[in-house]
């Protein structure tokens, strides 16, 4: 596994637990928050997402080695688009 | 109130953002179909595009999206800048990257995205609009 690779799975994986955290806690620090994380840890939470970009491009330039998740979203849940293509 | 309209393509309502490329941090304009049955308020993405638009423009990734409808699978989610100059909107928001996007269009603005407006044809039935 490249070493990128390695980062992009710690960083899904740190997004998960925090995810799973949130919705199982509604006290959890990152429940209805922005979490920002970069190189398989939390840089940042904030209500504001535009912050959270802000403070994760400071510290990791590179896209791929940073990550968002909006804690407490059942993201396991179908969303329909029903847009004809 | 600022307010934006835009003309229906091919009858259908579309809003106009600009996104900013990574490479260059040129902006290109995009036409997005306005489509309010696109996902729920709640849900973890505000626009669909093109994936290869999502890597252009640099976007953070962020926690991947099921979408059933039109769209049916596992799909990745990217935080991108989008900016609306005439109600000065200048936001990140998530964007789905997908295969293929509305006919003669460049993605689609989802409800979570109108949602942030007021949004509607403002009394004229050939243009949709929105408002801050």
């Amino acid at each position: 596994m490249s070493a990128l690779a390695s980062v992009e799975n710690q960083n899904r994986e740190l997004a998960r637990r925090i995810n799973e955290e949130a919705r199982s806690n509604p006290a959890s620090p990152y429940a209805g928050k922005f979490v920002g994380i970069a190189n398989g840890q939390v840089v940042t939470v904030s209500e504001d997402l535009d912050e959270v970009v802000r403070r994760l491009r400071a510290v990791e330039p590179d896209p791929q080695k940073a990550f968002c998740v909006e804690a407490g979203l059942d993201y396991n849940q179908v969303q329909d688009i029903w847009s004809a293509r | 109130m600022p307010r934006a309209t835009w003309p229906l393509r091919n009858g259908r309502p579309v809003v106009s953002v600009l996104l900013t490329l990574a490479a260059t941090g040129h902006q290109i304009g995009c036409n997005l179909l306005a489509d309010t049955g696109a996902g729920a308020a709640h849900v973890g993405f505000e626009v669909l595009l093109q994936e290869n638009d999502c890597h252009r423009c640099g976007g953070i990734p962020a926690q991947g999206v099921l979408l059933g409808g039109a769209y049916v699978g596992s799909f990745p989610v990217f935080v991108i800048r989008v900016q609306i100059p005439a109600l000065s909107f200048d936001h990140y928001v998530r964007a789905v990257g997908v295969p293929q996007v509305p006919t003669g269009l460049d993605g689609v603005a989802a409800f979570r995205f109108l949602n942030r407006f007021t949004y509607g044809n403002f009394g004229m039935p050939q243009q949709f609009g929105l408002e801050t």
